[in-house]
Parts: C-alpha cells; sequence; structure tokens
C-alpha cells in the first residue's frame, strides 16, 4: 500500500494538470492578492471602518470559493482517471499481478492522491490567509480547524471520484463527477437565497445535495469558523451573498462528510476487489 | 511430477460467451510450456486467469503448490503482459525499482536485483533514460526486466519477442534458455512459431476456449512425419499399397506427400514401392513444423467466438 501511496503521489506532482493547477493558482492569487491590496490601501487612504468590516469578509469568502473550485477541479482532474485510466492503457496488468492486495491498491491510490490534494488545498489556504491577515488586518477565527475543512474538501471529491474511476471509463467518470460539483455549488447557492428569503424549500434542497455531494456545505461551514456571526454585529451582512453562509452547517454535516469518504473509499476497493481487468 | 501449473476445468465466461472452457492443464517444473491458439481463442483469457486479472467463472487452479489467488505465492511469479504499458515518466531504474517494491524487495537486495536484471535484459547503461525515451524494443526489455525482478519460480509471458528485432529476439530467446537452466518453469504465449518451436518443451493448443491438443513437442512431432517421394510407374495398386501405410496421401502427377504415424514407416514406403514396381526417384522425410501442426489443428485464421 505505501509503495502505491508514493508512486501516486509522485505521479500527482509529475501530471501535467499540476502544472496547469500551479500556473493556474499562481494567475488566481496574484490577482487576488492585487485586488485585496488596492481595497486594504482604498481602505487606509479612506477610512470606512463600517464598510471595511463587510468588504474584508467578503473578499475572503471570495477568495476561499474560487480556490476551492480550483481544487476541486484538480481533485477531479486528478482522480478521473485514477484506476480507469491504468486499466484503459493497461498499466494496470503489471501492477496488480505482483503480490499486492487489490484492497491495497485502491487505498495507496486514495493517500497517496489524498495527500497530494490535502497539502496542495492546505497551501492554498494559508497563501489566502495570509494575503487577507497581511494585507487587511483581519483577524481569522479558527483558522486551524477551517484549514482542516478546506483540505477536506479535495479528499470528499476524491473519494467518490475513485470509485467513478473503478466501475465507470475515464470520460464518463470526469462527466458524472463535474455534474455532482456542479448539484453542489448550485444546491449551496439555493440554500443561501433560501435563508435568505425564509423559504423552507429552497433550503431543504440545499441539505439534499449537500447529502449528495457534501463539498459546498463544508465551504460554507469554513466560512463560519472563520467568520463567526455571534461575536460579531455585522455577522448577518458579512455571510449575505453566494459566498457566504446564511446557516451553519452543524458538526454533524463534517462528520457526515467524513463518513462519506470512508464509505465511497470503501466501495470503491469493494468494487475494485471484484473486477475482471 | 512436480507440477508449477495445473488447472482443473479452469472456465471463463463473458454473460454467454464463453472466453475460455474447462481447462485442464499440467505444466510441469522446469519446462518452457508454449501456449497456441488463434486470435481471440482465448490464450490471453487463461493467463488473465492465472495471473490474477480475471476472476474465473468455474474451476480451479494451482500454481506453484498453491491456489489460485493467494497474494504470497506472486513473490515467485513474474507476469510480462502483451503490450506492457508502464508508468513512463519514471526513469528505467525507477519503474524497475517502483516493481521491485511491489514484489517487497528492500534495501540492499533490491539495489543488487535492479542491477541484475538490468544486465540480464542488456540495459544496463541506460537506466537513467526516462521509459518514455526508450525505443520499443528497449520498453519490452525493461517489461521482461520487471518479469525477472523476484527471481521468478515461474515465468508468464505474452508475446516477449513482438516488438524486438532478430538480434533482440534472438537475445530473449537466450535468455529464457538460461532462465530454464536455473530450473525456472516458463509459459509462453507466442505468435512467432518458429521461436515457440526453438525453445519450448511442450505445447497446447486451445481452440473456441478449449484445449484441444496438448503434449512434449517432440511426441506431438513424432506422430506426424511427412515423406515427400518422386515415384515413377505408380499404378492404382501400388497407390492403395501406399495408401494403407498411410494417414494421409497427396498425389500430383509424380510427386507423392504422405504423412505417416512412426519412422519405422518409411523404409516399408520405400520397400512397397520397389515392390509394387514402381521407380523411386526421390524420397525425403520432412518434419512437420509447429506452423503445419498450428494450422492442421486449430483451422488457423482468427476466431469469432
Amino acid at each position: 500500500m505505501l509503495t502505491m501511496m508514493g508512486i501516486t503521489f509522485r505521479e500527482g506532482l509529475n501530471r501535467k494538470v499540476m502544472l496547469i493547477s500551479l500556473v493556474l493558482a499562481v494567475i488566481f492569487l496574484g490577482l487576488y492578492g492585487t485586488g485585496v491590496h488596492y481595497a486594504g490601501q482604498s481602505f487606509n487612504e479612506h477610512p470606512n471602518p463600517m464598510l471595511a468590516a463587510v468588504v474584508y469578509p467578503q473578499l475572503l469568502s471570495f477568495g476561499l470559493y474560487f480556490g476551492g473550485f480550483i481544487v476541486s477541479f484538480l481533485a477531479i482532474f486528478s482522480a478521473v482517471g485514477a484506476i480507469s485510466a491504468e486499466i484503459e492503457t493497461g498499466i494496470i496488468q503489471a501492477v496488480i499481478t505482483k503480490p499486492i492486495r487489490r484492497r491495497d491498491y485502491v487505498l495507496g491510490k486514495f493517500l497517496g492522491l489524498g495527500l497530494f490534494l490535502a497539502l496542495y488545498a492546505a497551501l492554498f489556504f494559508i497563501v489566502i490567509a495570509m494575503i487577507i491577515n497581511i494585507k487587511t488586518g483581519l483577524v481569522l477565527d479558527g483558522q486551524w480547524r477551517a484549514l482542516g475543512l478546506f483540505a477536506l474538501q479535495p479528499v470528499v471529491l476524491l473519494a467518490i471520484t475513485l470509485f467513478g474511476s473503478v466501475v465507470l471509463p475515464t470520460i464518463a467518470n470526469g462527466v458524472v463527477m463535474f455534474m455532482l460539483y456542479a448539484v453542489a455549488v448550485i444546491g449551496g447557492m439555493v440554500e443561501q437565497i433560501g435563508w435568505l428569503i425564509g423559504n423552507t424549500g429552497l433550503q431543504q434542497a440545499g441539505i439534499v445535495t449537500s447529502l449528495v455531494m457534501p463539498v459546498d456545505s463544508l465551504y460554507r461551514k469554513i466560512v463560519h469558523l472563520l467568520m463567526n456571526p455571534t461575536n460579531n454585529p455585522l455577522g448577518a451582512l458579512q455571510q449575505m451573498g453566494p459566498f457566504g453562509s446564511m446557516a451553519e452547517p452543524s458538526v454533524w454535516m463534517v462528520l457526515y462528510a467524513l463518513s462519506y469518504v470512508m464509505i465511497f473509499t470503501g466501495l470503491a476497493a469493494y468494487a475494485f476487489g471484484r473486477k475482471d481487468i | 511430477m512436480d507440477m508449477a501449473i495445473e488447472t482443473f476445468n479452469l472456465t471463463k465466461k463473458y454473460g454467454a460467451k464463453v472466453g475460455c472452457a474447462e481447462i485442464c492443464l499440467r505444466v510441469p517444473r522446469g519446462q518452457i510450456f508454449g501456449f497456441l491458439g488463434p486470435n481471440g481463442a482465448g490464450k490471453s483469457t487463461l493467463v488473465k486467469m492465472l495471473v490474477g486479472l480475471l476472476f474465473p467463472t468455474s474451476g480451479k487452479a494451482i500454481l506453484l503448490g498453491r491456489a489460485l489467488g493467494d497474494i504470497e505465492v506472486r513473490k515467485k511469479i513474474g507476469f510480462l503482459p502483451e503490450n506492457f504499458r508502464y508508468h513512463d515518466w519514471l526513469t528505467g531504474q525507477q519503474l524497475l525499482e517502483f516493481h521491485a517494491s511491489l514484489y517487497k524487495l528492500g534495501g540492499t537486495a533490491k539495489k543488487r536485483r535492479v542491477d541484475e536484471v538490468l544486465d540480464l535484459v542488456g540495459l544496463a547503461g541506460k537506466e537513467k533514460q526516462k521509459v518514455q525515451t526508450y525505443s520499443k524494443g528497449m520498453r519490452q526489455r525493461v517489461g521482461l526486466a520487471c518479469a525477472l525482478l523476484p527471481d521468478p519460480d515461474l515465468l508468464f509471458l505474452d508475446e516477449p519477442t513482438s516488438a524486438l528485432d532478430p538480434i533482440g529476439r534472438k537475445d530473449v530467446r537466450e535468455i529464457l534458455v538460461t532462465i530454464k537452466a536455473l530450473g525456472k518453469t516458463i509459459f509462453l504465449n507466442s505468435h512467432l512459431l518458429s521461436e515457440v518451436e526453438m525453445i519450448c518443451d511442450a505445447v497446447a493448443f486451445i481452440r473456441q476456449g478449449k484445449i484441444i491438443r496438448q503434449g512434449l513437442l517432440e511426441d506431438l512431432r513424432t506422430g506426424d512425419i511427412q515423406v515427400e517421394m518422386k515415384i515413377g510407374g505408380l499404378t492404382p495398386a501400388l497407390t492403395a499399397a501406399l495408401a494403407s501405410l498411410a494417414r494421409s496421401i497427396e498425389i500430383e502427377d509424380d510427386l507423392v506427400r504422405i504423412r505417416v504415424k512412426q519412422d519405422e514407416d518409411i523404409p516399408r514406403l520405400a520397400a512397397l514401392v520397389v515392390t509394387g514396381g514402381g521407380f523411386l526417384f526421390e524420397m525425403n522425410r520432412k518434419r512437420s513444423t509447429l506452423e503445419e501442426m498450428f494450422i492442421r489443428t486449430t483451422g488457423g485464421g482468427e476466431e469469432i467466438c
């Protein structure tokens, strides 16, 4: 399992998708840093503490939301053919005929990719938090727990994409996973609107999509951890908009996301253990 | 006799389609065993079952004394798949080290064995190059090196020389003969019948998923000797006399092709011609080639199961 984990981690670093993701990340963080820099400069020149207290958290949410986007795309692109592409190219034939259990092959892939994605996400989070902290002076609550959840986001996507990679061809898996991710994103926004206008139906639709794909609810939880509205009279304002979080997902949602990871990784190992290559 | 491979009614079905049906094979240790059949006959299906890529629908198999699916026994089994593909972003050395780790080799044993197999397949000095820069032949060699890493007691090779030039093929043949001399067993799937003929001790023919003939190459050949004779004054009576000894007979003008069962029948044929009043101008004993045997046994061509 450790051998598979090692080769998968190294493969993640060597793939073109990693290079492209790094370039995208640098472009994104560069633009983001520039935006935050000028916003901070503007508030320094024309102080408006009330407006700054609303705009800075919005900038943070914006950074984390689109940062999560990039990390999620990397997760799907990295895992979409983790097993199916090796079956399609034939690489797998010389690997799983070695003295290695099939479940160890799957778990090694999961751990290697998971470590790679979690590190990438953590780095992304740290850079965003540093930009915000240095340029705006905003103090973030619960940033370590938020970092953990930010790193968990791609791992959730990895688990289900890895399962898809066992039971579906690579292209079909990619289509399904992007649709699932889109469902989560749209569901999250629908729920946000539901809380804003007090519509129970929209709120429940959002909760159901969170159960199907809990990535977006992890993001909402992160926003809540970083900007706890109970300590802040402007909290409600800060949490408005598509990138805010009007209702904090409970700790049960985090546990659900962790169970989701374990269940789909287990299903991937189970399905692969019975698969004819 | 100690068997490297034994299969008992091993069967693989894909729904209604049969991949392999009731395969019963016995391959003694220390042999090079050729597995032959037309495309689509079920050769790869059997090999994939034996190396653990496919799960049998029914039947069982024993490899090196352990049941099919046993993980530990794989430490002594090497496998070179047909059209072997690699993590080609690795160098040759890194690829071999990765595969050695999968075989649970570590530390100095891993390094020593990697160096040995690089030498054995003629890639020493090329190990620092990325595999994606290797030629087809070099890729085939590095694939063979991966299969040889555990110093296997049983080696499955699926078309091991298909991408090699004549010198490369000769090199691989020599490697296989060397491995055999060490008492190892080699299960060889190959379309290159002349090569199989050169190195195999025994062969099996598969057609439509079923084994239709198997045995030692020598025994299979002995049962099939062709004699070509040029005979003058061939009469119906002489033809009938010759046919009585023959397994089959073909006549084109004065050229007579006869298949007989054993070497002792050859002088009898000559005696029949002389006593039957014919004139024997020429007589050649032709051992049937594996290719002829293959075509006769399998019917040749590609199969659609």
